[in-house]
């Protein structure tokens, strides 16, 4: 498992740290010289990091802030009689996020090695912490949340991170034995299962959805042979099956009424379980092709319930019309693009995967929550990045965000 | 490497991208295309229809008045309390928002609270229909609850509506009709002419938020209301009171039971004067049952069976028996068949008729008898209709033959609706002469047995026959007016046909109006007006209360004055059940009370005989501080025979009291000191005596006679007096007594 790494940073860290790292068998250094010149630059075609990702965090974040804010300010002043209540909130945590970000961005990504199985232990940790503490919500309320006084995070955006960082970490290094189902599969099944656990216990289905899809695309990436996905997809199927049929996912169940059919009269419960997601769509119809105008938004006055979290966009949807909403995709898309490309040419195998990663996460979190806040899912707690209010969920991201620009420091791409 | 990976990281993750950006991105930017564009429309009117409130604003239905613009019936705002439990934050509040609204509105606050407990509402229905007090109550309640919580600022909405008022209650109660609770009209003239008063509500388009609340955008429509038509009634509130006072006194004077009518109209043009029925009831509060013997009978009742019966008694209690009740004439027929016999010369006023008593009106039929069975022996057709002789209109009827019989019956209206604006109307019927009518349904049809009409057909057909052969349509409104009172519409008399001509309505007047004076109908007789009239005893075939019993109905048509008929009054009372129960003995004398009233009210001129001035009544002059000698030759001076009481010189008191009624010639009595003022007398009992004798016994008693009724001195009797037998008064009291006979005018099968 100990390979010498052939670039001279890495044998520098390596002398600094002590971390043993796999080698590659892919990438040549070939900025060597003029990442050593520029090293303190912030943008530059050397070490310093990618303009254009920069940017569309940058322009995505202020877009999420704005329409956030629009949103939000109706619901805030009806509850806390102060309309700047959610943004206020949410601007320091940006502030926050964004330094975060650029002190990330500084910081070698290779330090994660070390962090991997720590920051798994930590999640978890977190995530029973979350199960024992009292809930701030009704005992019958879903237990997610980690209350820390002035502001409580949720567990299970660490947790994200965290597995990401771990399947980074164990595929650069097991990258040749990822065929076998010991090293490929295994393992996967494994933390994928304490993790499901724990947020079953929460319960936090979307949670659950979220972190296989991730553990899926980690696993993947390092070369886990399709055959085994399918085999995987197969007995997650019938797993599901059995708790359905055994009762142990009544609430997931609960939460599938109505799916589907939110314009549809049927009993006065139902109508009342399906608000949010008919508001939803009446908030997306009402936007037509070019909206009503920022502001303009009527079902964010009292109609849709907390516009400023889950169902965000479908208020920019209603006043930015079908337009906006494209132009705010395609940047998203942008985003994931100009993400994953930078971390494919990442000049080692845990900056791709460690990259991609993170990037597919706020990809699949863009189409989830698209797809929930048009009742193509059922509605469960998918956040949108950059937009939905949440302190930590924004400062994980823009972390993140810090690590994947990092990584394009020391990226091949090209960079304008 | 054994076998090598598929495909390396870098191919991988291209494969990722491609995924989520080609998969992932492109489906939900399809959706979305598809929600926008394609959905869009639907979706947005669902949003709109959401976010605007579309609030119903109530137009004010229109009042109801008489011909002289007394208002009958009205409406006046009123508000419904809704409460909105869904803005409710905790039980606390919900205690103190129920508590306070009970206190105003005087109901249980436990049923408030269960109201305040539907979380998810936001429309309840506290109370309806409060007015403006309790309104202002419920207002400053509304600033208090806003104080304190400033989240339910809008817990609880007034919404406006209108409450119907009818300021007569009772009055003319089957005429007017009365509202539901959502202010339909359901009976009368509220429901004939509802789409008139009803007016169109308008309706107020805010845009709202999900609190219900107004959205900080200009958006507002507002549509008025259109309050409704007000009506003006051809019905004369004076005269309404006029037939329905009478109708009631004789209802209990003559034990009546299964009520009564009175209509009075206009002859010329139709117009309905008055038009009441009794049992009536209170148009405020139509569900109660006005009848008090059979409301105690209800409460001895229970379950379906209770109900069953209340819903029977309110049938019949709403019933306006003028138009919806169909009866046998009896001999008020004999009119139409006098009218159309002379019109057709199958009799002129030579004709004679003899009676025997009894009249077999076809080979092999039973005979049937006249009232007199001893018999009227030969008359002329106009001593025929006077002594309401049963076997000469069975002549008079066998001469004009059944298909002309029939031909009238059709053109005076009583095979067909009169059409008068009410709802309900009954028709008459008759067995027509192609194949039904026997000979004998022909003879006792001529005298108005076997016949059935309904009063508004008989008072119709009476009306030709004094307004000179016209067949007019009744009619009860006379005007619509817009809610700034301006005229909309009148109604123009319609003059359906000619049923027969001038010349034999002339001659039917002068008939009836002897008939009135001299002849079976003279209780209907008021001294000084030229009344032409007919009365009618039939009996219930097949309609009796019970099985063995013989029922009547007792009627009266008649109009006045006789030289020019301007109204015609019908008097019909159905089951009187006390001793008197002749058309002549019951309806005749409430026609008489009905007509003395309304004449000098209608300002038709009174033209007394000779004989009649020496008793009709004059107005008492002062004679207050004069002396005693002057006021006694004053007194004689103004034709009045004085009587002094007391030993003073001059006159501290009089009786009857100036301006108060006194008979032509009475005594007026002259208190000259305090003490004096004391002396009383006795009122003697003054029924069935002669006018002659009752004439002697005022004088002896010292008291003042008003005479009235009909006044053929020979064969009137006194049948009721005003102040009852014993009395005590002061000597010079006016006594009222009624003068009458007791033949009657006719007898039926």
């Amino acid at each position: 498992m100990l390979q010498s790494y052939t670039y001279g940073d890495l044998e520098n860290f390596r002398k600094k740290t002590g971390i043993k790292t796999p080698s590659s068998d892919e990438e040549e250094p070939r900025r060597m010289t003029s990442r050593r010149r520029k090293k303190f630059r912030i943008f530059s075609k050397g070490d310093g990091l990618d303009l254009t990702f920069f940017l569309l965090v940058i322009g995505i974040l202020i877009i999420g802030l704005v329409m956030m804010f629009s949103a939000s300010y109706p619901y805030a002043y009806n509850k806390f009689g102060d309309s700047y209540y959610y943004i206020k909130r949410q601007l320091i945590f940006a502030v926050l996020g964004v330094a975060i970000m650029f002190a990330l961005s500084y910081f070698d990504y290779h330090h994660l090695h070390k962090f991997a199985a720590p920051a798994l232990a930590v999640a978890w940790l977190l995530m029973i912490a979350v199960l024992i503490m009292p809930s701030s919500g009704g005992e019958d309320e879903p237990k997610r949340w980690l209350e820390l006084g002035l502001f409580r995070i949720q567990a299970s955006e660490i947790c994200k991170f965290a597995l990401i960082l771990f399947f980074a970490n164990w595929g650069s290094i097991y990258y040749a034995k990822m065929k076998s189902f010991k090293f490929g599969v295994l393992p996967g099944i494994v933390v994928l299962g304490v993790t499901g656990l724990l947020l079953y216990l929460e319960p936090h289905y979307s949670g659950i959805v979220i972190c296989t899809l991730i553990v899926a695309v980690m696993l993947f990436l390092s070369g886990v042979p399709i055959k085994f996905f399918a085999i995987a997809g197969g007995a997650a199927a019938g797993l599901v099956a059995i708790m359905a049929v055994t009762g142990m996912l009544t609430y997931a169940m609960s939460r599938l009424d109505g799916w589907g059919q939110a314009l549809e009269y049927t009993t006065p419960d139902m109508w009342q379980t399906t608000w949010q997601t008919r508001n939803s769509l009446y908030a997306i119809g009402s936007g037509g092709i070019w909206g009503l105008g920022l502001g303009q938004s009527r079902q964010k006055y009292m109609f849709l319930p907390e516009p400023q979290n889950d169902f965000v966009f479908a208020i920019v949807c209603e006043e930015l019309g079908f337009i906006g909403a494209a132009i705010i995709l395609i940047l998203f898309a942008l985003l994931v693009w100009r993400g994953i490309d930078i971390c494919r040419r990442a000049k080692d195998k845990f900056g791709t995967l460690l990259g991609v990663g993170l990037m597919a996460q706020i990809g699949l979190q863009v189409v989830l929550n698209i797809l929930v806040i048009t009742d193509f899912l059922p509605n469960t707690g998918i956040s949108l990045p950059f937009f939905s209010y949440g302190g930590s969920s924004l400062i994980m991201l823009l972390a993140q965000m810090g690590i994947v620009m990092n990584i394009s420091r020391s990226s091949v791409i090209e960079k304008q | 490497m054994g076998d090598k990976v598929l495909l390396g990281i870098k191919n991988r993750a291209r494969v990722l991208v491609f995924l989520i950006l080609l998969v992932g991105f492109g489906s939900i930017l399809s959706r979305l295309f598809y929600l926008h564009i394609i959905q869009g429309k639907e979706l947005s009117e669902r949003a709109v229809d959401q976010q605007l409130s579309d609030t119903a604003v109530s137009a004010k239905r229109g009042s109801i008045f008489d011909r002289n613009g007394n208002t009958l019936a009205s409406s006046a705002s009123v508000w419904k309390v809704i409460l909105a439990p869904a803005y409710f934050e905790n039980d606390k509040q919900r205690e103190y928002v129920s508590e306070g609204l009970a206190n105003i509105l005087g109901i249980s606050s436990s049923d408030v609270l269960e109201i305040a407990k539907k979380t998810d509402s936001y429309y309840q229905t506290v109370k309806r229909r409060i007015e403006s007090d309790e309104r202002d109550k419920i207002l400053d309640f509304i600033d208090e609850i806003s104080d304190r919580y400033e989240r339910l600022a809008s817990v609880i909405v007034l919404e406006e509506d209108y409450k119907r008022y009818y300021p007569y209650n009772d009055f003319a109660a089957a005429v007017i009709g009365f509202t539901g609770s959502d202010g339909q009209g359901l009976s009368g003239i509220e429901y004939q002419y509802d789409s008139y008063l009803t007016g169109t509500p308008g309706r107020i388009v805010t845009e709202n938020d999900g609190w219900g609340t107004a959205m900080p955008f200009e958006y507002q429509q507002k549509e008025d209301a259109k309050d409704g038509n007000s009506l003006v009634l051809t019905i004369d509130e004076t005269i309404q009171h006029f037939l329905e006072k009478y109708l009631k006194q004789g209802i209990i004077d003559y034990k009546v039971a299964e009520g009564a009518v009175a209509i009075c109209m206009d002859v010329k043009t139709g117009e309905i004067l008055g038009m009441a029925v009794e049992n009536s009831f209170d148009l405020n509060d139509p569900y109660e049952i006005a009848d008090e013997t059979a409301r105690k009978e209800l409460e001895k009742l229970s379950g379906t069976q209770k109900e069953e019966r209340t819903n029977e008694l309110l049938a019949k209690q709403w019933r306006n028996k003028a138009i919806s009740d169909s009866y046998y004439p009896g001999s008020v027929f004999k009119v139409i068949t006098a009218s159309a016999a002379l019109e057709e010369n199958a009799a002129n006023l030579n004709s004679t008729y003899f009676c025997s008593g009894s009249l077999v009106p076809y080979e092999g039929e039973k005979e049937i008898r006249c009232h007199n069975t001893a018999g009227h022996g030969s008359q002329n057709f106009a001593e025929a209709l006077c002594n309401s002789c049963n076997p000469a209109f069975m002549m008079i009827g066998q001469s004009l033959g059944p298909e002309k019989y029939w031909e009238y019956f059709q053109s005076f209206g009583f095979n067909s609706r009169t059409g008068i604006d009410l709802p309900g109307e009954a028709t008459g019927l008759f067995f027509s002469p192609d194949g039904s009518m026997g000979p004998v349904d022909l003879a006792i049809g001529s005298f108005g047995q076997g016949v059935s009409v309904t009063p508004i057909e008989m008072v119709t057909a009476v009306s030709a026959v004094a307004n000179g052969g016209y067949a007019v349509k009744p009619y009860i409104v006379k005007q619509i007016l817009d809610a700034d009172g301006n005229v909309v519409e009148t109604t123009e008399p319609v003059i359906k046909r000619q049923v027969i001509s001038e010349k034999t309505a002339d001659t039917m007047a002068q008939i009836m109006e002897k008939n009135a004076a001299e002849g079976t109908a003279k209780n209907g007789y008021v001294a000084g007006y030229r009344i032409a009239g007919k009365t009618g005893t039939s009996e219930k075939i097949g309609q009796s209360r019970k099985a063995g019993q013989t029922d009547y109905i007792a009627s009266y048509c008649g109009f006045a004055p006789a030289d020019d008929p301007q109204i015609a009054v019908l008097v019909y009372f159905d089951t009187p059940t006390g001793e008197a129960y002749y058309g002549s003995q019951v309806a005749a004398p409430v026609f008489a009370s009905i007509m003395s009233e309304i004449c000098p009210y209608l300002g038709i001129e009174a033209q007394y005989t000779e004989e009649e001035l020496e008793y009709i009544d004059t107005v008492a002059e002062t004679y207050l501080s004069m002396g005693v000698e002057e006021a006694i030759n004053a007194a004689k001076a103004d034709g009045f025979e004085p009587y002094v009481c007391g030993e003073g010189d001059k006159v501290i008191a009089q009786v009857p009291q100036a301006g108060s009624k006194i008979p032509r010639g009475g005594r007026i009595v002259f208190y000259t000191t305090s003490d004096s003022t004391k002396e009383t007398v006795r009122v003697p009992d003054l029924v069935g005596y002669t006018v002659a004798q009752v004439n002697e016994v005022a004088a002896e008693y010292n008291i003042n006679i008003s005479f009235s009724g009909s006044v053929d001195l020979d064969t009137v009797y006194s049948y009721a007096q005003s102040i009852a037998p014993n009395e005590i008064v002061s000597p010079g009291t006016v006594v009222t007594v009624y003068f009458g006979n007791d033949d009657v005018d006719d007898t039926v099968m």
